[in-house]
């Protein structure tokens, strides 16, 4: 590798920094600063040793510092910024070091630790700025450092007990930190250590002689650069060497920037700069090939850090990069990308030869880009506000990737079909692509779909068609997700196919598909399993259970609807589960890493299912199922037991608790003042409540829902009405309960029927006179239903009562027994003891059990006294 | 045997005209048993053996004297695989207008008798074997030494046992369904008594021998030792195709529909198998690949009422409705028919007016089945009971003009049922 270059981008990275530091971005400095707090201590150490490294190799080349300089001087004004950066700097590492020496006079291990790092870290940049050198006061410190912390553990080894335990942990994680970090300056520690006043003069010097020098410099350089560009392509490149770009140096100038990849000071902004000029210059397109690869993993490179997103601008120059690949690949078949089975070769000078069977390979892999491009999206779209503008715009740039994805499906497929490669592809390159693609299908209606398919098969080329997904095919979408999913379920396995075969189950959900979708749901046996699998399947799961229940409500299935999704919104947590959004949770303690991690998982705005009409949804059902269960139940505690929704209970408690009841404000109102109604037998007035509930717009076809909704209420209405006051009745026309509800006779008299049939009426229908006549005797009046829970109650509580003897003589029973122990041998002696617990010592009979025979003559004796 | 009957029923290639055929005559809507006819939806799941008896009684329902053109095509090809040559150049015969058979069939006929010749010759001396109790006697449970017996004294080999097989497959194509039935008994005793059941190609043979002589069992109406092989064949499923659940599942519904036959034609068998037919696995199988057995399990399950009555069994004859009731609800929006519907009528939306609609069509559904046709009467009457029995439990007052036509009964028969089906007696009538 050439120092040149790596001088080159050092230098080039730190003005870029330096910008973060003196502009008004202070705040990201801040950020990026504390997420590197948080990563580990070892971690930080690790970097800063081999930040080290690379400072000890360039720091031997002194003479290179001027060409390290000129480098800089591309741009003016960053200059004069570098000089109050650079002072700033060293202003920061004199305070952290007075910090640090002020902790030492107090022995204070946490904090001397703590700015250790600090001062580490700060290093890097500095040793920058002085060619690899690390700064004199730096060497002291640590000098000073290491004395102190050997004196204090051969101290503490004398007297052990006299640090606190975080004191004693900080001590001993610093004592191996500068053990490791000083070898790296054995040199210039010894030299300190031998003279410290001479080491430190000739600090000063060093200090102040490269900054006068830079201005100097700076205009010439400005000249040659300028010249360069206009010739055509030189530019300056490091070391002060103009840097041509010629289409043969350019697998060159790759390497080069592939070596730089990774490193923590390369510029990748400048390395995109430098590959877009190489691409201008390609002239085969196996070189265009290889540009296009490396420019477009550098433009992913950009955003590895978490927390960032990728700019638009750079998104969007991926994703045409991405699609200028596959218009190559598309034109010449003869050159392929491959994820296995090539390498590049060795030369740069050599042209590749293609393989013995005609083709050339390039080692790459077109899914991974694509998606990647769709993982950044997401990430984008998670971190912008829904309501903005923004929001919108990314989001149209989902047809484009779209496209993409389709278009590296099709290359894959054709990989896969390609009998002339060396190495026969995976079929797992292809599952992936399939699988973006479902994934960006499952969840939207089918006439969006069709407008999405259509505009990306406009932009795949005519020649190009699919096996999988024919371009003859693409207007029937339900046909279209049928084919992809079910080629999953046949080529890939374990988890692909598990999300395949949800998303699958969700697009028939959205389509009103119930049965199919619920046959299959129940088919897939995944609700055994599904707990074993990673957590972003879990919540496709959950998102699936979830459509499947709003299915069946606009099918009017109602039972189905709240059993389907009583485990999300039963759980109050419908906001983590679906991943749609933070649960503030008062009371539990989630680390920043797992925050972090559930940021991660959270679904864009677009993918969301409507909390709040989910809510609506489940509530209603729970209460067209509950009220009448309720008004079943009546007093009778053993029935009222039977909950089909803890938090609809809930919800109704703390309803019917409040002293004053307002009009009803939102949905939850709502549906509570409606189950009030509904209970009271008011069924039109809880038909209002239910029916102004505005969410239901939001359905498709609400007149219908509303519709059912209605008669639903009707029916449960009745229901509820005949099991509340049925004794009240003796006999009761049809005709009259009909008219009341408005439901037709023939309607009453089968709801009635089946009551009677299933045994929750104890009535009789009378043909001759249309009447309900109702048995009495059989409904326990309200005072023997009372006198039952009082009786219920009461054996409650000589339960309990017992239970807390239990526990109290167990602990008197072993005392009997260790009296006993003691006392049987000494006759009687245990006897005094006993009396006193005499009571007690029966009730343990029952309880303890194992008191043995002792214990009963003690029981026994303590209450023939106690009659006495 | 059965190899003959997966390839068929995996890809017919017959099917598919076949099925065309028979969807032909479901067109007419007036109809209820055209409309509600199983008969395409059945036959692939039976054997082509197995369907010729169904299409036979379609053609004998047909009104006309001659029978309708389709069907005897639909027979032709069902039948143009097998060795019938005779009865499939007949057939041939009709459906080309011609009064005499094709010549090609009495070759094809030579063809026939000259490879049976072959195939007796080939078997004759291991069915000797099997005749001669010295044999026999000298057979033991230890598997090597039986094979080695043989090999010894008697010169068998296993292509001999083989042998035994493809004959009675012939056989069986023949239309010869005893002498299968026996020649595949024989294999399998023999295949039991020489090989361990490591072998797998034996295995499959074994499994297949069993599926033949269920089939041959059942075209020689020879109920009872057809439900052992039910027994054998249910056996052989749930163990060796443990691992294989799809060919389990299919497997299940091709035995759900073979025993059909003895299901309705073999009065003990009945019990047995509503018990099969409602066991976790095979209602599950109904539920997924053919929910219209459903008819035939309502109807068994609704003329059992007759039989369980006086046997204290009561309990659990509400039991199988309970469960029947169930079903036909959950599955209600894969299948119905008037069978299915009266049973919803009753028992999910209780009303009786569109139960006795329901009756009166399934009536002639029923009547126009082949399965169901010898339980009609039973089903009519038993049904009447249901009506009136859960009629009287809700009603404490009951006008009989109005609840007869209900049960499509005269006056005083109606009274009659009532009675009987009205299990809690001080209900007062009202004329």
């Amino acid at each position: 590798m050439s120092r040149f270059f790596h001088g080159d981008s050092s230098s080039d990275s730190s003005s870029d920094e330096e910008e973060l530091y003196s502009g008004d971005e202070a705040t990201k400095a801040a950020e990026a600063e504390s997420s590197e707090e948080d990563s580990s201590e070892n971690e930080g150490d690790d970097s800063d040793s081999s930040s080290d490294d690379e400072g000890g190799k360039t720091g031997a080349s002194r003479f290179l510092r001027e060409a390290s300089d000129d480098s800089d001087e591309e741009d003016e004004d960053k200059v004069t910024v570098v000089k109050s950066a650079k002072d700033k700097r060293f202003d920061e590492l004199e305070g952290t070091i007075r910090l640090l020496e002020n902790a030492q006079k107090i022995s204070d291990w946490n904090a001397l630790n703590e700015n250790y790092d600090r001062m580490n870290r700060q290093l890097p940049t500095l040793q920058r700025d002085l060619d690899g050198k690390a700064p004199k006061m730096y060497i002291k410190s640590i000098a000073q450092l290491e004395t102190q912390v050997m004196e204090a553990f051969e101290k503490q080894k004398v007297t052990p007990k006299k640090m606190n335990p975080i004191a004693q942990k900080s001590m001993n994680a610093l004592r191996q930190k500068i053990r490791k970090n000083n070898k790296e300056y054995m040199t210039d520690l010894e030299a300190y250590r031998k003279d410290p006043e001479e080491f430190m003069k000739e600090d000063v010097v060093e200090e102040t002689a490269p900054a006068p020098k830079k201005p100097k410099k700076k205009l010439l350089d400005n000249d040659t650069t300028l010249d360069a560009n206009d010739e055509g392509f030189t530019m300056v490149g490091a070391g002060g060497k103009a840097m041509i770009y010629t289409p043969e140096s350019i697998l060159k100038h790759l390497r080069t920037i592939l070596e730089a990849r990774g490193r923590k000071n390369t510029d990748r902004l400048e390395q995109i700069k430098i590959m877009e000029r190489l691409l201008d210059v390609a002239v085969t397109d196996y070189q265009r090939i290889r540009v296009l690869l490396m420019l477009i993993a550098t433009r992913f490179d950009l955003t590895s850090g978490t927390g960032s997103q990728m700019s638009q601008e750079q998104w969007k120059l991926a994703q045409q990069g991405i699609a200028q690949l596959l218009d190559i690949l598309e034109e010449h078949e003869e050159i392929v990308v491959v994820d296995s089975g090539a390498e590049n070769p060795e030369d740069d000078e050599k042209a590749p030869e293609p393989s013995i069977k005609g083709v050339l390979e390039i080692p790459g892999s077109v899914p991974s880009f694509v998606e990647r491009l769709d993982d950044e999206l997401t990430r984008v779209l998670q971190s912008i506000d829904p309501h903005t503008a923004e929001y919108v715009e990314r989001l149209q740039d989902e047809p484009s990737l779209y496209s993409n994805l389709v278009r590296a499906m099709l290359y894959t497929e054709r990989l896969k079909a390609n009998d002339k490669l060396t190495v026969p592809q995976p079929q797992e390159s292809i599952n992936r692509v399939i699988m973006r693609r479902l994934e960006h299908l499952y969840f939207k209606p089918a006439s969006v779909v069709t407008v999405l398919e259509e505009g990306t098969w406009k932009s795949v080329p005519e020649t190009l068609d699919s096996k999988i997904t024919p371009r003859s095919e693409g207007t029937d979408i339900n046909n279209l997700v049928q084919t992809l999913a079910v080629y999953l379920f046949k080529n890939a396995e374990g988890i692909i196919r598990a999300r395949a075969m949800l998303c699958q189950i969700y697009f028939l959900a959205l389509h009103d598909q119930y049965y199919k979708s619920r046959d299959m749901m129940l088919m897939s046996h995944l609700q055994d399993t599904i707990a074993s699998f990673d957590v972003n399947t879990q919540i496709l799961f959950n998102r699936t259970l979830t459509q499947v229940g709003l299915c069946a409500f606009r099918q009017g299935l109602v039972y189905e609807c709240q059993t389907a999704l009583q485990d999300i919104c039963g759980s109050q947590r419908q906001k983590e589960l679906l991943a749609q959004g933070l649960q503030i949770q008062r009371y539990s303690q989630i680390t920043p890493e797992q925050e972090r991690l559930e940021r991660q998982r959270q679904l864009p705005f677009h993918m969301h299912i409507n909390l709040e009409l989910l809510e609506c949804v489940y509530l209603t059902c729970s209460m067209l199922l509950e009220i009448p269960t309720l008004a079943q139940a009546g007093s009778s505690p053993e029935l009222r037991k039977r909950v089909i929704s803890k938090s609809y209970r809930r919800m109704l408690e703390y309803h019917e608790r409040q002293i004053f009841t307002g009009p009803p404000e939102n949905t939850r109102d709502h549906v509570m003042q409606a189950s009030k109604a509904l209970a009271a037998g008011e069924w039109k007035k809880a038909s209002d409540f239910i029916l102004s509930i505005k969410i239901w717009e939001l359905l498709p076809d609400s007149e219908g829902i509303k519709a059912m909704l209605g008669q639903q209420i009707q029916e449960e209405g009745l229901r509820t009405y005949l099991f509340t006051y049925a004794p009240f009745y003796d006999t009761l026309q049809v005709t009259k309960l009909a008219e009341m509800f408005e439901l037709g006779q023939q309607k009453v008299t089968a709801l009635v029927s089946k009551m009677i049939h299933h045994e929750e009426l104890a009535a009789a229908l009378d043909q001759v006179n249309g009447a309900i006549i109702f048995r009495k005797g059989v409904e326990l009046s309200r005072l023997q239903s009372l006198a039952l829970t009082l009786s219920d109650k009461a054996s409650g509580l000589i339960e309990s009562n017992e239970r807390v003897l239990e526990q109290r003589t167990q602990g008197t029973a072993n005392a009997f027994e260790r009296q006993g122990g003691r006392g049987g041998r000494g006759g009687r002696g245990g006897r005094g003891g006993g009396r006193g617990r005499g009571g007690s010592g029966f009730a343990s009979r029952g309880g303890g059990g194992q008191g043995g025979g002792q214990q009963f003559t003690g029981g026994a004796l303590g209450s023939a006294i106690r009659a006495q | 045997m059965a190899d003959a009957h997966v390839p068929h029923v995996a890809h017919p290639p017959s099917a598919e005209d076949i099925l065309d055929g028979a969807s032909g005559q479901a067109d007419g809507p007036h109809n209820p048993a055209k409309q509600h006819s199983l008969l395409p939806k059945m036959i692939p799941h039976l054997d082509r053996h197995l369907v010729f008896p169904l299409i036979q009684f379609e053609e004998d329902q047909a009104d006309e004297e001659e029978p309708p053109a389709e069907l005897v095509q639909l027979k032709f090809e069902l039948l143009k695989q097998t060795n019938m040559t005779d009865f499939v150049g007949d057939l041939d015969a009709q459906t080309q207008g011609l009064s005499e058979r094709p010549a090609e069939y009495a070759q094809k006929r030579e063809e026939v008798l000259q490879r049976r010749e072959l195939f007796q010759e080939e078997s004759s001396k291991l069915q000797d074997l099997l005749a001669d109790p010295d044999v026999l006697n000298n057979l033991r449970s230890d598997k090597v030494a039986n094979l080695n017996y043989l090999k010894e004294n008697h010169g068998v080999t296993v292509e001999m046992v083989n042998t035994l097989y493809d004959f009675g497959q012939f056989q069986y194509s023949c239309g010869d369904y005893h002498s299968a039935s026996e020649l595949l008994y024989s294999f399998r005793i023999l295949v039991n008594l020489l090989f361990t059941s490591t072998e797998s190609t034996d295995n499959d043979k074994l499994s297949a021998a069993t599926w033949g002589r269920l089939a041959c069992e059942i075209l020689t109406t020879n109920w009872e030792s057809a439900m052992e092989e039910v027994q054998k064949v249910r056996e052989n499923i749930d163990q060796r195709l443990f691992s294989n659940p799809l060919a389990q599942l299919q497997h299940r519904a091709w035995l759900i529909h073979w025993s059909l036959f003895p299901f309705f034609n073999h009065e003990p068998a009945r019990e047995t198998l509503t018990e099969l037919f409602f066991s976790p696995t095979y209602i599950n199988t109904i539920q997924t690949v053919c929910p219209w057995i459903l008819r035939y399990l309502a109807a068994a399950v609704i003329t059992n009422r007759n039989r369980n009555f006086g046997k204290n069994s009561g309990g659990q004859y509400q039991k199988q409705i309970k469960d029947l009731v169930r079903i036909v609800r959950q599955e209600g929006y894969e299948y119905s028919d008037p069978v299915t519907d009266f049973v919803r009528a009753l028992y999910v939306d209780f009303d009786f007016e569109e139960a006795q609609k329901k009756l009166v069509e399934a009536d002639e559904i029923l009547r126009s089945d082949f399965f169901l046709v010898a339980a009609a009467d039973a089903f009519k009457d038993s049904a009447r009971h249901l009506i009136s029995e859960s009629y009287c439990k809700i009603h404490q007052r009951i006008d009989i003009r109005q609840v007869n036509p209900l049960l499509v009964l005269p006056l005083a028969r109606g009274l009659l049922t009532l009675e009987q089906g009205s299990l809690q007696p001080p209900w007062s009538f009202a004329r």
